[in-house]
């Protein structure tokens, strides 16, 4: 009992009892499903009969399976169609919403941000009609202008594009409002300063706002990285992928192999494969931002 | 000629009103389609020109839906799985928050809370089959639990709380109530709890959103009719043969609306949610 480690855990018993709750669901909801996920991944099962190790065969199936890479490629061409308009597009709209002259701000902030409130099945839902070949809003506009009709959801041209739309419509709030948080940071002692220097609204952007929202973007970057990954609402509603694979994503393919083939062991491989790439993705974003700094 | 500067001025005010304003319909315009379509006939959703304007408003789409889908009991159900979910979120986060941020000479708290942050890096993808078969295992599939329990332990939640602890409950507001003789849950309930009302909020609503819009956790873990949520009853409509757009278009008004109204009441709040996970994280 003289031992001073036990007396002084004893003496911080409440610190123990106020964390435990949380490591006990950690436990059970994070740390085992971690650990069993890793040893899924050697083994082939179908959650109801006896498991199989089958050792890296897993992975060597992963290397050939081309509805994997696919959904990768996938992934990586949504990203590329949706992520630049809808940074400009957020960043815009801070730069907008942060000036002082501009009245109804709050306005415009809820009109711009109520997307990323919505349910994503209602917004897939909605999206759906809009998109409809014959009838579709979009379309019978398209045909007012002398364009269309367009094959939205039922080209594979089209569905990724398709698929990008919804998705900037539903995030560039999120990131606007990132942004805008982002802008307040910044001292306006800057761009006094800058201003007595003589620079004018091109330059202070260039050389004040840009490099000093750098940290914002880096984190909207990698939100936007593991978002359109891991996404899966979206394309499960509005295209369920299709048409063929053409607008699966790695998000969705998980989920297919897990839920609708039920091969436990499989997906814990890929799932873990593209969780070890999009973390080293994520470090390097957070490295090109340090060496920008520098 | 050569306008001069407060004219250019002007100009690009206007502009930048009437750009905001244009994109601000565009915004809201999936929002008056599904609003719209909510009343409109069946075949008023497919005719073509379009139907800006329905005539006459049918509220009969919202009786077929309170008629011929669950769509009641799916309320109760998301209102109690996004009530629990909160409520169990938030007491852990500010319980152990607090206790990370105000026990500073408790052996191992530093490894303890760099474990807690390592934790953040685990994407729910890696984990979506182990915590299936752990609910399995413990028989809590089709229930609240299984929807409530699995997302609650969140090490951003903590992280946050801790610093949030930090910086706004004062050493010496413990200590008095120490003096006082307060126990130390007694102090957490009663000193630190109101102090960290702000950052629950924000953090509340952002686990409301999660929660609430929850569509393929709802899929995997929900069973029965009795069990569905808002989510998996609009997304189940829209598997039917001949699809009832009409009733979708209705429920889905009905499952929009609550989070839409409380972003309008509470808009700094759920900025305040929003961004605090961007400049802490």
């Amino acid at each position: 009992m003289n031992d001073p480690l036990l007396k002084r855990i004893w003496r911080h018993r409440h610190f123990y009892a106020f964390i435990s709750p949380f490591f006990v669901l950690f436990a059970v909801f994070g740390l085992y499903p971690l650990l069993f996920s890793l040893y899924l991944s050697f083994v082939q099962w179908d959650g109801l009969t006896p498991m199989q190790w089958v050792g890296l065969s897993n992975f060597r199936n992963m290397i050939h399976d081309e509805i994997f890479f696919t959904s990768l490629w996938n992934t990586l061409i949504i990203g590329l169609m949706y992520i630049p308009p809808m940074f400009i597009g957020a960043f815009l709209f801070a730069v907008l919403l942060n000036s002082s002259w501009l009245k109804l701000r709050g306005l415009f902030r809820a009109a711009l941000f109520l997307p990323v409130v919505t349910p994503m099945v209602v917004v897939a839902i909605v999206f759906t009609l809009l998109y409809g070949q014959e009838a579709g809003f979009l379309n019978w506009l398209a045909g007012k202008l002398g364009m269309g009709p367009f094959p939205w959801l039922v080209s594979e041209n089209w569905s990724k594009p398709s698929v990008s739309v919804l998705l900037v419509w539903r995030w560039t709030g999120y990131n606007m409002v990132l942004m805008l948080a982002g802008l307040q940071g910044i001292s306006t002692e800057y761009y006094e300063a800058a201003r007595i220097d003589g620079a004018n609204a091109l330059q202070r952007m260039w050389y004040i706002t840009l490099p000093l929202m750098r940290p914002v973007f880096v984190f909207c970057s990698i939100m936007s990285l593991i978002g359109t990954v891991y996404m899966f609402d979206e394309v499960f509603v509005l295209t369920q992928g299709g048409p063929g694979s053409s607008s699966t994503n790695f998000g969705l393919y998980l989920f297919n192999t897990s839920f609708t083939d039920f091969r436990f062991g499989y997906a814990s491989c890929i799932a873990y494969t593209v969780a070890f790439f999009v973390f080293m993705a994520s470090l390097l974003i957070l490295r090109i931002r340090r060496s920008g700094t520098e | 000629m050569r306008l001069s500067h407060s004219t250019q001025q002007q100009l690009l005010r206007i502009a930048a009103y009437v750009f905001l304003a244009v994109m601000a319909v565009l915004f809201m315009f999936p929002f008056y389609w599904l609003f719209v379509s909510a009343f409109k006939a069946k075949d008023q959703i497919f005719s073509l020109p379009p139907v800006l304007w329905p005539d006459p408003w049918r509220f009969s789409n919202f009786a077929a839906v309170f008629e011929k889908t669950h769509i009641v009991q799916a309320f109760i159900n998301s209102v109690v799985i996004a009530c629990g979910h909160c409520t169990l979120a938030l007491f852990l986060c500010s319980l152990a928050g607090f206790a990370f941020a105000k026990y500073p000479h408790a052996p191992g708290r530093d490894k303890l809370f760099a474990f807690v942050l390592a934790t953040m890096m685990i994407p729910g993808a890696v984990t979506l089959i182990p915590v299936f078969v752990v609910l399995c295992k413990l028989h809590a599939i089709n229930t609240y639990w299984a929807m409530i329990v699995p997302g609650a332990a969140s090490a951003f939640g903590i992280f946050w709380m801790r610093q949030y602890t930090m910086e706004n409950v004062h050493n010496d507001l413990l200590d008095a109530a120490r003096i006082d003789g307060c126990s130390e849950f007694r102090i957490y309930w009663s000193v630190v709890l109101p102090v960290l009302k702000p950052a629950m909020a924000a953090l509340g609503i952002i686990l409301l959103i999660g929660s609430w819009n929850n569509l393929m956790w709802a899929f995997i873990v929900l069973r029965t009719t009795d069990m569905y949520t808002l989510p998996l009853v609009i997304y189940l409509l829209n598997g039917e043969n001949r699809t009832p757009f009409e009733m979708i278009m209705a429920a889905s008004v009905l499952a929009t609306l609550p989070l839409v109204i409380a972003f309008l009441f509470f808009q700094r709040q759920f900025i305040a949610g929003i961004t605090a996970g961007a400049i802490k994280g």
